[in-house]
């Protein structure tokens, strides 16, 4: 049923990715799924799960095969790294301000793979634009996408 | 453990680097495949979903526009009709003025009243001709209906005109039909008086006034009014009570011809 949850969440992040924006920008809501998935399961299967968000959304997005798993399956691996390694202990105001900052992780990671294996995919000022909006979007999330433990 | 997981971390890495990199070099294909063809499904039904709830109000938001459109259309189509109903009843107006000026002996000028006179308690008009135009005090001013009044003041560019029904104004009259003398005085009240007419004389509501000429200031002839109202009673004086309605409704003026 857990596998159900998560390929439906999926498919509604997708959708909305693909059907929304706010001046122009997407929210990028695969992250907060690696995210999320870092936090409740451990870095090896948050790396996982987040790897796997990846994929798919790669195979979605007419691109080649690589960045978004790269950079979701980092997502994955340092939430959990941050936050259950016991770097910090997990707080609301934590939260957004890892969320956000992860944000900028996956899009700097996606924005470099496909410029060193592929081509520039846009000007450095636009991405660097696209992802403040998008974490600035995906902040709030923080406070709700908690650890099991802390619930 | 965490050593394991730091392993697993880098081989990820590796993995990744390696797989776009065999991309990078021997291309990639993987556009048509079974995510990309549920996802892009799915959104085509939520936009054609999306578009049939769109479309009714996108439909209604339309005819508003063109509502919109057509209503100012409308009054502006309305307000030129307007203006050409206007300008035929000017037309119509200078038509008449024109006639009577082929018709009027003395003519001396056409004016247009241009206001009203600025003492509040005198009926006067301010026409738009004056000295300049041959136009005196005393001259007479008429219009296709009948007397509308008298000069009594003149500027080089403007006269005063002062109207039959101020109080000031007297004329000396007849009746058209049995052609009894009298003076038509105003009551200062939109209706002007026959006056100095003997209760033996008989007079009928709906008899005409015209001017007797006897006066020296109007030329005989010209239509005045009609009888509105008789009063026969004795206690009022030694002569009868006379209304006398003008043709020419002061209100309405707006050309009047200045003869002499």
């Amino acid at each position: 049923m857990r596998y159900v949850y998560w390929g439906l969440a999926l498919f509604l992040a997708l959708i909305i990715q693909s059907r929304l924006s706010l001046l122009g920008v997407s929210p990028n809501l695969t992250v907060l799924l690696a995210y999320f998935a870092g936090i409740r399961y451990g870095n090896t299967k948050g790396l996982f799960i987040g790897a796997l968000i990846g994929a798919i959304e790669d195979s979605v997005s007419s691109s080649f095969l690589g960045p978004h798993m790269l950079s979701k399956g980092i997502v994955g691996y340092a939430a959990s790294f941050m936050i259950s390694g016991g770097f910090f202990r997990w707080t609301p105001v934590l939260g957004m301000i890892l969320l956000s900052v992860l944000t900028l992780t996956d899009n700097a990671i996606g924005f470099i793979s496909r410029t060193l294996f592929d081509k520039m995919p846009d000007a450095l000022s636009t991405m660097f634009f696209i992802s403040i909006m998008q974490s600035l979007l995906n902040a709030p999330a923080g406070i709700f996408l908690r650890p099991s433990d802390e619930e | 453990m965490p050593k394991r997981h730091t392993l697993v971390f880098f081989l990820f890495i590796i993995a990744s680097f390696i797989l776009m990199t065999f991309q990078s070099k021997w291309g990639y294909t993987f556009h048509d495949n079974i995510f990309y063809v549920i996802l892009n499904y799915s959104n085509e039904v939520i936009h054609s979903t999306a578009d049939a709830f769109k479309q009714p109000f996108r439909r209604m938001a339309l005819r508003d526009e063109e509502n919109q459109k057509l209503q100012d259309r409308i009054n502006n189509l309305l307000l030129k009709n307007e203006q050409h109903k206007e300008t035929i009843l000017e037309n119509k107006r200078l038509r008449n003025l024109l006639k009577l000026h082929d018709n009027s002996q003395g003519y001396v000028a056409t004016a247009e009243i241009i206001a009203r006179g600025l003492h509040s308690l005198k009926d006067t008009l301010i026409i738009n001709k004056g000295a300049n135009h041959g136009i005196k005090k005393n001259m007479v001013a008429i219009t296709p209906k009948g007397l509308a009044g008298k000069i009594v003041a003149v500027t080089d560019s403007y006269a005063d005109l002062l109207l039959m029904t101020d109080i000031n104004f007297s004329a000396s009259v007849r009746l058209q039909e049995s052609r009894k003398e009298g003076i038509v005085s105003g009551t200062g009240t939109g209706k002007c008086v026959l006056k100095y007419v003997p209760f033996g004389e008989e007079v009928h509501t709906g008899d005409i006034v015209v001017t007797s000429g006897l006066d020296q200031f109007f030329p005989r002839g010209i239509p005045v009014g009609y009888i509105a109202k008789l009063e026969r009673k004795e206690k009022r004086g030694h002569f009868q009570y006379i209304e006398v309605v003008p043709f020419q409704d002061d209100k309405k003026l707006e050309e009047v011809i200045i003869i002499q």
